[in-house]
C-alpha cells in the first residue's frame, strides 16, 4: 500500500468496527435485557412505542385570587381588633382596596397587616388602604406552587402504576409528563384533573335564612352537594381538619354503605378530630372535596380513634382513585391540560415498520444509482453509506438519544444526503484525472480539494439542525439529532473510510490509470 | 492571452447565465404569487399551530359518512378524513378552551365506541400552546437564516452571504407558496422540513460558491459571466447527483414511510427541487451585482 500510514488504517478500521459493534444492541433490540452491553440500545420515543405526552399548566390565577381572599379575611380581623369600621372592600385583579370609615388607625392596621404578609405592596391614600400583589410576591407563590404540584403529580402518577414516567418542570408554570405505554390517558387525566383538597367542616343548620338568600355571613361558606347542585350546605369556613393530616387512605367496602374510602389521621389530626367530634355531638360534619360536599353525616358519638370512612355513591374504581388522590395530597392549584399527544402501540409499530421499509428501499435505490454512475467507486461509496448507517444507530444507542418518527425521517434523508461528500470527492477525482496521470496523486488531490467544500457544506446543514434542536420540541428534536449525527458520520465515512477503501482498491487492483 | 479551451478544464459547457433573465422573471413571478397566496389563502395550519383536537381511529363496518353523521349532531365544527386507507379515519375538532378538550375526547370516544377497533392516537393542542409553537417556529427559521448568513460571511466574502440568503429566502417563500396551493398540512414537522431545506439549499449553494471563489483566484482575466458559467458547469454533475440521491431517499420516504410522515416528505421533495434550482439560477446570478474584479487585481 503506497503512501497510506498504518496508524490511519488502524484508526479507520477500529472506528468502523466500533460503529458496527455498538449498533448491535439496537438492531437486536431486546426490550428487557439486563446485559450491560445490550442496554446500549436506542430509546424509542412515545410516537413509536406508544404512550402519552401531557403538558399541564398550574392555574396560578386561582392562587392569586385565593391570596387576595386571604388578605380580605386578615384585614377584617385586624380592623375588628382595632375597632375600625370598614365601609367597602373592592377586590380587583391584583389588588384589594379597603375603604375605612375613618383614617385614624389606618397606619396601625397597615403595620399589623405587614407583619403577616411581608413583601406585599401597601399604600395609604386618605381613608383607603391598597394591598397589592406585586410581581415578587407572585413569583414566590408561583415557585412554591410549581414545586408542590410537581411532587403531588409525581406521587399520583407513581400510585397509578405507570412504569418509567418522566415528570419535569417546563418553563415558568408548566409540568411536562411523558408516560410510555399508557393506553388509557383518560384515567391519568382524571387523576390529575382533580385538586383533591379535602377538608372537614361543621355544618350550620340553624341559620336557615343565609341559605335562602344564598349569602354567607362572615366566617361561613355555602357549598353545594356533589350529586345535586341545588342542595346547599352552610358550613363554618374554618376547616376542622384537612387532608394534610391524613396518613393513609384506602378503598374499602362497607356492607351497608357500599364502596367507601377509609382513612387514618396523624396524631395532630386525630386530636383535632376527636376534640371537634366530642364538642359537636348531634351536629353534622361535612366532608368537602374540591369545593363540593361529598357527604355530611351526623356526629352520633365522639370519634377519638383518628380513623373513619368516607361514603358516597362510589364504584370500586372511584373509591380507589379517591384514595390515591388523598394519599398523594392536594394540589396547591388546579392543573389544566394545555397539550396532549397520545399514540397507541398499534400506530407506533406501524410507523416503525413503515420507516424501516422506507429506509431500506431508499438505501437500495441510492446504492444502485451510485454503482450505475461511478462503478467500482460507487460500490466503495456504498460500503461507506452502510457503515454510516451503523454509526448513526450506534451513536443514537450509546448517547441514549430518543428515536422518534421524524427521527426516522432524518435517517432516511441522511441516506440520500450522506453520499454527497463521496460525490464531491469523486467529481474532484474526475477533474484531476484529466489534468494528470499519476493514479495516487489524482486521488490525493481529489480528496484534498474536496475537503474544504465538504466542511463548508456540512457545517451549514449542522447550523440548521442545531437551531432546530434549540427551538424544536419532542419529536422534532429527534429529527435534528439524527440529522446532525448523520451529517457528522457522513463526513467521517467519506473523508476517512472512502479514502481508505479507494487507496486499498487502487493498491490491490494495481491500477495504472484512473477512469471514472 | 489564454485560449478559452485551455482555461476551461472540464466539460460540460452550458450557458446557464445566458438564461438568467428568464429565470429571474420566473422566480420573481413565483415569489410574488407565493406571497399573494400566503396572504389571501394562507397555509393549511394543522392543530400544532391552530389548536384543537385530533383523533385517529381504526374503524370496522362503518363509513366515513356514518361517523360524520354521528359526530356532527354533537359538534358543529368537526371534520373527518380518510387517512391512508378507508378504515382509518382522522377526526378533527376545534375547541374553544382547554377544559373543553378533555370532555371532547371522552365524549367523541363514547359516541363512536362501537364502530372503532382501535384508537390510534389523540392529540390536543391548547390555544396558548399553538401560538407559542408558531412563534418558536418562526424564530427557528429566522435565526437559522441569520446564522447561515453569518457563517457564509465569515467563510467567504460578504457578497456571497448576500447571494446565499437571497436564494434561501426565495426557497422558503416558494416552498410555502406551493404548500399553500397543494393544501399540504402545515405542522411542526413542516417547520423541520423547511429548516432542512434551508440547510440543503445552502449546502448546494456553498459548493458552487466554493468553486466560484477558487476560479476567481485561478482565472484572473476571465469575464465574470464566463467564470460563473464555468463554476456552475464544474459542479454540475455533483449538483445533479446529490439532488437525485436525496430525492430517491425522499421519494422512498414519501411512498413507504407511512401517512403521518407524508406531508414532511412532500415538503422536502418540493424544497430540494427548488433549492437545487435556486443555487444555479438565483444564487450565482446574484453575484453579478457585485464587482469582484477590482479587489482581485489589487492583490
Amino acid at each position: 500500500m503506497k503512501n497510506y500510514p498504518i496508524w490511519k488504517s488502524f484508526t479507520v478500521i477500529s472506528l468502523v468496527l466500533l460503529g458496527i459493534i455498538f449498533a448491535i444492541p439496537s438492531i437486536i433490540y431486546d426490550e428487557n435485557s439486563e446485559n450491560w452491553f445490550l442496554k446500549n440500545k436506542i430509546n424509542l420515543g412515545l410516537d413509536l412505542q406508544g404512550g402519552s405526552y401531557l403538558l399541564l399548566e398550574v392555574q396560578l390565577d386561582v392562587l392569586y385570587k385565593e391570596e387576595l381572599d386571604n388578605f380580605v379575611d386578615s384585614i377584617r380581623l385586624i380592623s375588628r381588633d382595632e375597632a375600625v369600621k370598614i365601609e367597602k372592600i373592592d377586590i380587583q385583579e391584583n389588588e384589594v382596596l379597603v375603604f375605612f370609615a375613618n383614617k385614624d388607625k389606618i397606619k396601625d392596621i397597615r403595620d399589623n397587616f405587614f407583619q403577616m404578609y411581608r413583601g406585599v405592596s401597601l399604600q395609604i391614600s386618605n381613608n383607603r388602604l391598597s394591598i397589592k400583589l406585586n410581581d415578587e410576591y407572585k413569583k414566590i407563590i408561583q415557585d412554591s406552587a410549581i414545586k408542590q404540584s410537581l411532587e403531588i403529580v409525581r406521587k399520583r402518577i407513581d400510585e397509578s402504576g405507570t412504569k418509567e414516567p418522566l415528570i419535569q418542570r417546563s418553563g415558568k408554570k408548566r409540568i411536562l409528563l411523558q408516560l410510555p405505554g399508557v393506553k388509557d390517558p383518560e384515567r391519568i387525566k382524571d387523576l390529575l384533573g382533580k385538586t383533591a383538597k379535602l377538608t372537614f367542616h361543621i355544618v350550620d343548620n340553624e341559620n336557615t335564612s343565609a341559605l335562602q338568600n344564598n349569602l354567607a355571613p362572615f366566617g361561613k361558606i355555602i357549598v353545594p352537594d356533589i350529586y345535586d347542585e341545588n342542595t346547599k350546605y352552610l358550613l363554618d369556613k374554618r376547616a376542622v381538619v384537612g387532608g394534610e393530616n391524613l396518613v393513609d387512605a384506602k378503598g374499602s367496602f362497607d356492607q351497608t354503605e357500599g364502596h367507601a374510602v377509609s382513612f387514618r389521621f396523624d396524631t395532630e389530626g386525630a386530636q383535632k378530630f376527636g376534640k371537634v367530634t366530642t364538642n359537636n355531638i348531634g351536629k353534622n360534619l361535612a366532608v368537602v372535596l374540591d369545593g363540593v360536599v361529598i357527604t355530611a353525616p351526623r356526629i352520633s358519638s365522639a370519634i377519638t380513634g383518628g380513623s373513619g370512612i368516607i361514603t358516597g355513591n362510589f364504584n370500586a374504581q372511584e373509591a380507589s382513585d379517591l384514595a390515591v388522590l388523598l394519599r398523594a395530597g392536594a394540589l396547591p392549584a388546579p392543573l389544566e391540560i394545555v397539550e396532549e399527544r397520545s399514540v397507541g402501540a398499534g400506530l407506533g409499530a406501524d410507523s416503525i415498520a413503515a420507516g424501516q421499509i422506507a429506509a431500506i428501499i431508499g438505501m437500495v435505490l441510492v446504492c444502485i444509482f451510485m454503482i450505475l454512475i461511478y462503478g467500482t467507486f460507487g460500490a466503495l461509496a456504498n460500503v461507506s453509506l452502510i457503515v454510516n448507517l451503523f454509526i448513526i444507530i450506534s451513536l443514537l444507542g450509546t448517547i441514549g438519544a430518543t428515536l422518534t418518527l421524524p427521527g426516522i425521517a432524518g435517517i432516511v434523508l441522511t441516506i440520500g444526503m450522506a453520499v454527497d461528500a463521496n460525490v464531491l470527492i469523486f467529481e474532484r477525482i474526475k477533474e484531476e484525472s484529466l489534468k494528470q496521470t499519476k493514479v495516487f496523486q489524482i486521488v490525493k488531490n481529489g480528496f484534498d480539494r474536496a475537503m474544504s467544500t465538504i466542511l463548508d457544506a456540512n457545517i451549514t446543514t449542522l447550523i440548521a439542525a442545531v437551531l432546530l434542536f434549540a427551538f424544536g420540541s419532542g419529536p422534532i428534536r429527534g429529527f435534528s439529532i439524527t440529522l446532525s449525527l448523520g451529517v457528522i458520520a457522513s463526513m467521517f465515512t467519506a473523508l476517512m473510510l472512502t479514502n481508505f477503501l479507494v487507496y486499498m482498491y487502487l493498491s490491490f487492483a494495481n491500477k495504472k490509470e484512473l477512469k471514472l | 492571452m489564454f485560449g478559452l479551451n485551455k482555461i476551461i478544464p472540464v466539460e460540460p459547457n452550458i450557458n446557464f447565465l445566458g438564461l438568467r433573465r428568464n429565470f429571474l422573471i420566473f422566480s420573481i413571478l413565483a415569489i410574488f404569487s407565493s406571497i399573494s397566496l400566503l396572504s389571501i389563502k394562507g397555509l393549511n395550519l394543522g392543530i400544532d399551530f391552530k389548536g384543537g383536537t385530533l383523533i385517529e381511529v381504526n374503524t370496522k363496518n362503518t363509513s366515513i359518512g356514518e361517523l360524520r353523521e354521528i359526530l356532527s349532531s354533537s359538534y358543529s365544527d368537526v371534520s373527518l378524513q380518510e387517512f391512508g386507507n378507508e378504515n382509518i379515519i382522522l377526526i378533527r375538532l376545534q375547541n374553544k378552551s382547554n377544559q373543553e378538550s378533555i370532555e371532547t375526547v371522552n365524549s367523541v370516544k363514547n359516541l363512536i365506541q362501537d364502530k372503532v377497533v382501535e384508537f390510534r392516537r389523540s392529540e390536543f393542542v391548547g390555544p396558548t400552546i399553538s401560538s407559542e409553537l408558531l412563534f418558536r417556529g418562526f424564530q427557528a427559521v429566522s435565526f437559522a437564516l441569520i446564522a447561515i448568513l453569518i457563517y457564509i460571511w465569515l467563510r467567504f466574502e460578504w457578497q456571497f452571504g448576500f447571494g446565499a440568503v437571497v436564494a434561501l429566502t426565495h426557497d422558503v417563500l416558494f416552498t410555502l407558496g406551493l404548500l399553500s396551493i397543494l393544501n399540504v398540512e402545515f405542522s411542526l414537522a413542516t417547520i423541520a422540513a423547511i429548516l432542512t431545506i434551508a440547510g440543503y439549499s445552502i449546502n448546494d449553494t456553498v459548493v458552487i460558491f466554493d468553486r466560484v471563489r477558487e476560479n476567481l483566484r485561478k482565472y484572473k482575466k476571465l469575464d465574470l459571466v464566463d467564470l460563473f458559467n464555468l463554476s456552475v458547469n464544474n459542479t454540475l454533475s455533483r449538483t445533479i447527483m446529490t439532488s437525485l440521491t436525496t430525492l430517491l431517499a425522499l421519494v422512498s420516504l414519501f411512498i413507504f414511510g407511512g401517512e403521518v410522515i407524508r406531508p414532511f416528505a412532500l415538503t422536502m421533495i418540493i424544497g430540494v427541487v427548488i433549492g437545487t434550482y435556486s443555487s444555479v439560477f438565483i444564487a450565482v446570478p446574484t453575484l453579478l451585482i457585485f464587482k469582484f474584479r477590482p479587489q482581485d487585481e489589487d492583490d
